[in-house]
């Protein structure tokens, strides 16, 4: 059997199984829910015994006729760029589950919706990266939008109704943009009597330079949205203020990834020469969005706040790797992507416990911690470290392939993009400075310690940081064939070392 | 010289059976005790769409004749899609007109005065709207059929009278609604004139009203091909007032408004369908080889409707105002499908009309149950906190806006995805760029809806939601599984569709 | 070259004692110190074992490697997780192990009140495990990751007790001054990478002699960024003063014997790339010899012993940086120097911590004076040490620091009076400093307050003390007995002839100049602080001023980097909301006010309407005019 269809299809029934519980029994739900998402967990682990390492192209490819009119199929597959994002969703799902038991509660609607919404978001999600047909992608990235809708507005803080509503608009707004290039690239396959959607297909188009840089222009600002990418980020920082920490992880640490994975699956594979074209200015925006998003962490008042972005400047460095076009900018930009994934979580986890128990989102108001609950502040310490890309744990790999990957080809960049590596330290320490070291802050006397389910959701998420740091193989070796493809599809090669032995 | 008409009643009998239906109405209302006056006329009602409906579907296949009526009504199967249509969401239509308390009791007394007073006190109930209806039916079922410049303007005058009069009959806020009956009226009169003066040039240029004629005529141009312009425009003119298309669309929202709910969603639905059946075909039969000359109008229509309609929606603060002005953005991108005049464009446009018909229709069903004690609430922000209230109302009066803004796995994607795909299969650049971003503007609209259903808390309590009846309910029922069927498997529609355009060149 | 398997124990062990130490948590608080001190001897046992082993080889065949495991390996960027031990490393290995098991040893009794020794121990160990990977790293990446871990390590050690904001702040300034270097390490990776598709040592050694002037140049520039940044050179200096934050055993260890002299190792393990450019020896000169001033300055007017201690050690260190920049022989001599360094530093800071650990953590000196009589051993052992960095013969520092002088001279010309000159005056000044920490404290009559009760430290203190003032009196002779050290570094730096031939004056003469000058300054010092007052003075000239806020090091980074950084940092959050921001929220107003104006025209006159109706027409009329024509 496909375990890649099984893995879309196993939170489906998990959220009628929630669906069917009556709203009471909360503990139940959620306990279905967490099963669900361990289950699905395991059916993606499974996809790994299928799977033929070390080949490029799509495997477990799977397709039904869908949309007879327009040719689309629901066609899935995966390689090894999709293969490691699924893995990040699937096992970040139940860490959200455990490490946000109680986030569900005192919404705005039932517990029960709560996680209906969260299980149908992980669909999505799973979904989005396995879709090889561009119309079921583009579905499923305009509907995965309506539960983080409704999470954010439904569970969140604050002015949950507007952060949910700018984000909603920001991201439709950038896909009927892809939506436009999405037909018009339909149309130009028409016109070769290529009437197709599949991804593959498509790639061999012959598409004239002015219409690629249109369609590429459509297809990019719609994922430098998503990613976000300055100057298109404004809806991170409101959202993540206002969603709930689980949601928050979901949405920097999986749905963002959406934006940079579709610029490696669509823009590169898609318009290689138009992204060459662009690479240049994309760039420059990916610099900026670097120094900027570390410049604005520094001045954010809110943790959350804060740790949007850090994520802007993170994107930036991914986005930098993508368009640098070299094997280790690829392969490092897609690691980075798993790494920001883990950091951000846990990042988000912690913070949330601490918001949880401080009642306080301000970081003033922490402070101290350090004595009072010295695993918490460790835990957040680690998280920090991590996303200071300290060298030992897996972040640091991701970063230094970026960067190196990018000198190869634009040395200034590269050197531009170093000084991130300064100010995140100054971002990241002035945090662990104010909320964890000095006198201790009153209010704060009473805060417990991480309690074992806390422990058990941090768990796993500091050992992936750890283990991939150290071994990052695995990943690696994954990623590989699969970014060489997207270089051999856009015909760039990386540059040859400069002094001749 | 005199010769006996041949009718081929077999194509002509889904129009006749309706005006049958509505004589039948006539007499009902005459003759029947008015205790269960409503319900019988409301069966007739039902009863004769049905019947009409199964004869279309008996004769779907039927091979297609120029002259069912003299070279006067061609039916061919485009012209069966939009009749079915028609008749599907008329009947849906008419399930919400089963809340007879939307009407006013006595049409003819005046507001406010003492025989209305003893009107509503003796619990009169008149119920000439139905037979109204059916006749404004029959002229939709003709309009799109019609093969020749009078038979067409009849059809367009049968339509349009009944709605100016059923336009003027709500039972609450009688002026407003006599006001917008009026203005339709007269508005309605203005841009009728322009038609059939087009019309008179037209006639006065190849000297025959058949559109058969026109074609061939069109295709050898003659010396003064001004006239022929001249007719076009203003033929448009009369068709683009009737579907609200900008600049001869400002009757629209305070018509809308104006009217009995139920009677909105039935005008907004159907004389769509109708208008744009009949303007498709004008155009392709008989103006189909002047394109390059009326197209850039057309285009300009075109971009004014749709970024028009959606810019005016974002301030609008009365639902059905709101609606009317989505439905002339609508408009706009169904404009896309005439100007792009190919067998694509006519099939997404079927696709598109039947999506949106459901749509428009459940969403006015629903705004008629959202009552305080004075009856229909209108006002959005009173709708604040509605998805407390009533979950499952605010749920599906949600997907039908998402399928208005066409977010996928909603009928209005696929339709407008297909629509917008023909429209830029032709190379027009412009209008799909346009016709995306005043999308994104209107979504802006839509998405305030939802939001002020579900995340705003309820402020006013005397706002409920109406306990809907058994045939209403299925009325939403229908629409809103419509609407999310389509969406997810528009296979068999968009086939349908397919099939019965096949015949357009 | 020989493979070793069992190199990587070496950092197995202490990183993860330390490790445990952490995860067990309060349950490891009885023995976590025992542990931690025994991890530490037992790698020092092996160091040694290793050493000897290695002895037993011929000259080349010395070095020893282990391949653990492929750690990133994309395109053709291949790092392995490797080790290498060779004799550069091995000097490194038996420094951090021994000194840091002294240490250890010394921190079991001057820890022993802080609720939190455990931990305490169990950064020490992580300290030892990152430095070890720091020196035994066989590519630049390898290093990379220890060098950020002994960062880390200190950061974690300088905020040891981060309650206390200022601590909190210091061990920042620490972590973030580093990183600065850090961006010049992985700058000169990258480069290396792009120049050689290496990034072993190996591998940039083998593409050294093809690449053009100015990539060695780039590289031997932003390694010597690295160097400053971890060793607190000129100007990346700022941090070391505050990072005395720390317990004073980790000053000792980290910022006076190991960690701060990463630097020096790593433009030593570079030779190859500096040998190739002189213009990159240049800047490390330079660099040098302005921080070995500097440093000297500075120590002249702190009154808080332990950062007169460090600006010493930043002196001491630029002697070291100014050696390697002196060409293949200076290498060695910067080494010896480290080691000997290594010795007396460590020494006098323990010396320091004791004193400090008799007086109730007093620091500053104008409260101490005559502790001698209270404290014979430690005020014995201070004195060697002090002796040996003033480089009185036949103490260690005589035999380093003087070579590096006379090699500094023998650079020839202007360039090496200049040097020469530095370097000696330098010397001199440390003369000056040392002196006067060393009357204020253990001499003169006693100016604390009668609540403290001075005494001298338990044998845990004192038995490392005398163990390091051992090896600051006879490591200078061993070492460069039939120089010994630089024979044994030959292979790995190439250095050559001990002194090759151009001498600009006889090694004698620079040795009696020297020692007069240290003479000088001593005695200039003896004099001056015959009577001391118990609070700083502030009738003191303007030079004194200087030297006490370190030569402005900090109002320099306020005013240039700070200051403008948080306008910056202010303007760019105002940006965000008011224009990045604006313009969306500016494109939805927009909308808004042309949706009022359309909303405006529907008057609800059917006259207006009929209006709008006919311009619409005759419009169109004019477009099919226009389009027919």
């Amino acid at each position: 059997m496909n375990f890649l269809l099984a893995t879309i299809i196993l939170p489906i029934v998990g959220a009628l199984a929630v669906a069917v519980i009556p709203r009471e029994q909360t503990r139940a739900i959620k306990l279905v829910a967490l099963g669900s998402s361990i289950i699905t967990l395991i059916g993606s682990l499974l996809i790994l015994t299928k799977y033929k390492f070390g080949t490029s192209g799509l495997q477990l490819v799977e397709s039904y006729k869908w949309v007879k009119a327009f040719n689309v199929n629901f066609a899935i597959g995966i390689d090894g760029l999709a293969l490691v994002l699924i893995l990040l969703t699937t096992v970040l799902v139940p860490i959200v589950i455990i490490g946000g038991w109680n986030e569900s509660e005192n919404g705005r609607w039932s517990v029960k919706t709560f996680y209906v919404l969260l299980l149908i978001l992980e669909v999505f999600m799973v979904g989005v990266f396995a879709a090889t047909d561009i119309f079921v992608f583009y579905i499923i990235f305009e509907v995965m939008l309506i539960p983080v809708y409704f999470l954010i507005g439904g569970y969140g803080r604050g002015d949950r109704a507007a952060a949910a509503l700018k984000f909603l608009l920001y991201s439709l707004f950038g896909g009927l943009l892809m939506l436009a290039a999405i037909i018009g690239l339909f149309v130009v396959g028409l016109k070769q009597n290529i009437g197709s959607f599949d991804l593959t297909t498509l790639s061999h188009l012959q598409i004239s330079h002015g219409v690629q840089n249109w369609l590429f222009l459509g297809f990019f600002i719609a994922f430098a949205i998503k990613a976000p990418l300055f100057p298109f980020h404004t809806w991170l920082p409101t959202a993540a203020r206002s969603a709930t920490p689980g949601t928050s992880i979901l949405v920097l640490g999986v749905m963002d990834k959406v934006g940079t994975y579709g610029m490696i699956r669509f823009c590169l594979n898609l318009f290689p020469d138009a992204s060459k074209t662009f690479a240049p200015y994309i760039i420059t925006l990916a610099l900026i969005s670097i120094i900027y998003g570390a410049f604005l962490a520094i001045g954010q008042k809110e943790i959350t706040s804060l740790i949007a972005f850090t994520s802007i400047s993170h994107f930036g460095f991914i986005i930098l790797g993508i368009f640098a076009m070299t094997s280790q900018g690829l392969t490092g930009a897609t690691f980075y992507m798993v790494n920001h994934g883990f950091s951000t979580a846990a990042l988000f986890l912690v913070g949330g416990w601490m918001m949880e128990r401080r009642k306080s989102e301000t970081i003033s108001d922490f402070g101290g911690l350090q004595r009072i609950t010295p695993v918490m502040a460790w835990m957040f310490f680690i998280a920090g470290m991590s996303t200071l890309a300290l060298p030992g744990l897996s972040s640091f790999v991701s970063e230094f392939l970026v960067l190196v990957g990018t000198f190869t080809r634009y040395p200034l960049a590269a050197i531009i993009g170093t000084t991130g590596i300064v100010l995140a330290a100054l971002y990241v320490l002035l945090l662990v400075q104010r909320a964890l070291h000095g006198p201790l802050q009153p209010g704060n006397e009473e805060t417990p310690d991480l309690n074992i389910r806390e422990k058990v959701a941090i768990a796993p998420v500091v050992v992936a940081l750890v283990f991939l740091g150290f071994y990052p193989k695995p990943v690696l070796h994954v990623v590989t064939p699969a970014t060489n493809q997207v270089m051999t599809q856009v015909s760039v090669s990386d540059p040859t070392p400069m002094a001749g032995k | 010289m005199f010769t006996t008409p041949t009718l081929d009643y077999n194509l002509l009998a889904p129009i006749l059976i309706v005006l049958g239906g509505a004589l039948l109405g006539v007499l009902v209302e005459g003759f029947w005790g008015k205790a269960q006056r409503a319900n019988v006329q409301l069966v007739v009602a039902l009863l004769t769409i049905a019947a009409s409906l199964g004869w279309i579907i008996k004769i779907h296949n039927a091979p297609q004749s120029q002259s069912a009526a003299i070279d006067s009504v061609s039916i061919d199967q485009g012209g069966l899609f939009l009749q079915g249509t028609i008749l599907v969401l008329s009947f849906l239509a008419l399930l919400f007109f089963s809340q007879n308390d939307h009407f006013a009791p006595q049409a003819s007394a005046l507001p406010g005065s003492d025989e209305e007073a003893t009107a509503l006190r003796s619990g009169i109930q008149m119920t000439e709207i139905y037979p109204l209806t059916l006749f404004a039916i029959s002229g939709m079922l003709l309009f799109p059929v019609a093969h020749d410049l009078v038979t067409l303007f009849v059809a367009l005058e049968v339509l349009s009278i009944p709605l100016y009069i059923i336009t003027g009959l709500a039972r609450r806020r009688r002026l407003l609604s006599q006001e917008a009956a009026l203005k339709y009226f007269l508005l309605g009169a203005y841009s009728s004139a322009f038609f059939l003066f087009g019309a008179a040039f037209i006639y006065g240029y190849d000297g025959s009203l058949s559109l058969g004629d026109l074609r061939t005529a069109v295709n050898t141009p003659g010396t003064n091909h001004i006239f022929l312009l001249i007719g076009i425009l203003f033929v448009s003119v009369g068709l683009l007032f009737k579907v609200g298309a900008v600049p001869f669309h400002s009757w629209t929202p305070d018509v809308y408004q104006g009217a009995p709910t139920p009677v909105t969603g039935f005008m907004a639905a159907c004389t769509k369908v109708a208008a744009f059946g009949a303007m498709f075909r004008i155009f392709i039969i008989g103006f189909g080889p002047l394109q390059n000359e009326w197209r850039p109008v057309f285009i300009a229509v075109a971009i004014l409707t749709m970024v028009g309609g959606a810019i005016a929606v974002v301030v609008q603060t009365d639902i059905k105002r709101a609606l009317a002005f989505s439905s002339i953005t609508h408009a706009g991108f169904l404009l896309t499908a005439v100007i792009a005049l190919s067998k694509a464009s006519y099939t997404a446009m079927l696709f598109y009309l039947v999506a949106y018909g459901v749509a428009t229709i459940g969403a006015f069903g629903i705004v008629t149950l959202v009552r305080d004690g004075s009856g229909e609430v209108n006002d959005i922000n009173r709708w604040a906190g509605l998805a407390k209230k009533s979950p499952g109302i605010a749920t599906a009066f949600a997907v039908f806006l998402m399928s208005f803004g066409g977010i996928p796995l909603t009928a209005g994607f696929v339709a407008k995805f297909g629509l917008f795909t023909a429209a830029y299969a032709t190379g027009n650049t412009a209008l799909l760029v346009v016709g995306v971003l005043s999308s994104a503007v209107a979504l802006f609209f839509y998405l305030r809806i939802v939001l002020i259903m579900f995340f705003k808390e309820p402020t006013d309590d005397t706002v409920t939601v109406e306990q809907p009846g058994a045939l209403v309910t299925a009325g939403v029922l229908v629409c809103f599984l419509a609407t999310i069927a389509i969406g997810v498997y528009p296979n068999l529609l968009y086939v349908l569709a397919d099939k019965m355009t096949n015949l357009v060149s | 070259m020989r493979t070793d398997s069992h190199l990587v124990y070496l950092i197995a062990l202490p990183l993860f004692s330390a490790a445990l130490l952490l995860l067990l948590g309060r349950i490891a608080d009885k023995w976590g110190h025992l542990l931690a001190t025994l991890v530490s001897a037992t790698a020092f046992g092996f160091g040694v074992s290793e050493f000897i082993s290695m002895h037993k080889q011929a000259g080349d065949s010395r070095a020893v490697t282990q391949k653990l495991f492929e750690w990133i390996s994309v395109g053709s960027f291949k790092v392995d997780a490797s080790l290498l031990l060779d004799q550069l490393s091995i000097c490194f290995v038996l420094l951090i192990t021994g000194v840091g098991t002294l240490i250890h040893i010394y921190s079991i009794a001057y820890m022993e009140h802080d609720k939190d020794r455990r931990r305490f121990f169990a950064y020490l160990n992580l300290f030892i495990a990152a430095m070890l990977l720091l020196v035994l790293g066989n590519s630049y990446l390898n290093l990379y990751v220890g060098w950020e871990g002994v960062g880390l390590a200190s950061y974690l050690l300088i905020g040891f007790w981060n309650h206390n904001p200022a601590y909190a702040v210091a061990a920042k300034k620490a972590f973030v001054a580093n990183r600065i270097g850090d961006v010049g390490l992985s700058l000169a990776i990258m480069i290396c990478f792009t120049q050689f598709g290496d990034v072993t040592f190996a591998g940039v050694k083998a593409g050294a002699p093809h690449a053009s002037p100015a990539a060695l140049t780039a590289i031997g520039a932003m390694l010597l960024l690295a160097a400053a940044g971890k060793s607190a050179q000129f100007p990346l200096q700022s941090w070391l003063g505050d990072a005395m934050a720390g317990p004073t055993p980790v000053s000792a260890l980290i910022h006076a014997a190991t960690m701060v002299t990463a630097g020096v190792y790593l433009i030593t393990r570079s030779n190859f790339i500096f040998d190739a450019s002189s213009t990159a020896r240049v800047m490390v000169v330079v660099v040098g010899a302005i921080t070995l001033l500097f440093g000297a300055i500075v120590g002249t007017a702190k009154d808080d012993i332990k950062k007169a201690l460090a600006a010493s050690t930043m002196s001491q260190i630029g002697y070291m940086i100014l050696a390697t920049g002196l060409g293949p022989v200076g290498y060695a001599f910067a080494i010896m120097h480290l080691l000997t360094h290594g010795f007396f530093k460590a020494g006098m800071f323990l010396g320091a911590g004791s004193v400090m650990h008799g007086m109730d953590d007093e620091v500053n000196m104008r409260k101490y004076g005559g502790l001698a009589k209270f404290m014979p051993i430690t005020a014995v052992t201070f004195g060697l040490g002090y002796l040996a960095i003033l480089g009185v013969p036949p103490f260690a520092g005589f035999y380093s620091k003087d070579k590096i002088i006379e090699t500094a001279f023998n650079q020839g010309g202007a360039k090496g009076v200049i040097l020469g000159g530095a370097a000696l005056l330098g010397a001199a000044v440390t003369a000056f400093y040392m002196t006067r920490v060393v009357v204020l404290t253990f001499s003169g009559a006693k100016r604390w307050k009668d609540d403290a009760h001075p005494h001298e430290s338990s044998f845990l203190m004192w038995a490392p003390m005398a163990v390091l003032a051992i090896g600051s009196v006879a490591s200078g002779f061993l070492l460069s007995k039939g120089s010994a050290l630089v024979h044994w570094l030959q292979p790995v730096v190439n250095a050559g002839q001990v002194s090759d031939g151009k001498e600009l004056m006889k090694p004698i003469v620079v040795s009696l100049l020297a020692l007069g000058l240290v003479i000088i300054g001593a005695g200039f010092a003896i004099a001056k602080y015959r009577v001391v007052p118990d609070v700083a003075p502030d009738n003191v000239s303007v030079f004194t001023r200087a030297a006490r806020k370190d030569l402005f090091q900090d109002d320099f980074n306020d005013a240039v980097l700070v200051r403008p950084g948080k306008v910056l940092t202010a303007g760019l959050v105002a940006t965000d909301y008011w224009f990045i921001d604006g313009i969306v929220r500016l494109v939805a107003g927009t909308i808004r006010e042309i949706s009022d104006v359309l909303r405006k025209v529907q008057t609800g006159y059917v006259r207006s309407y009929a209006l709008i109706m006919f311009v619409g027409v005759f419009i169109g009329a004019l477009i099919l005019w226009v389009v027919t024509a």
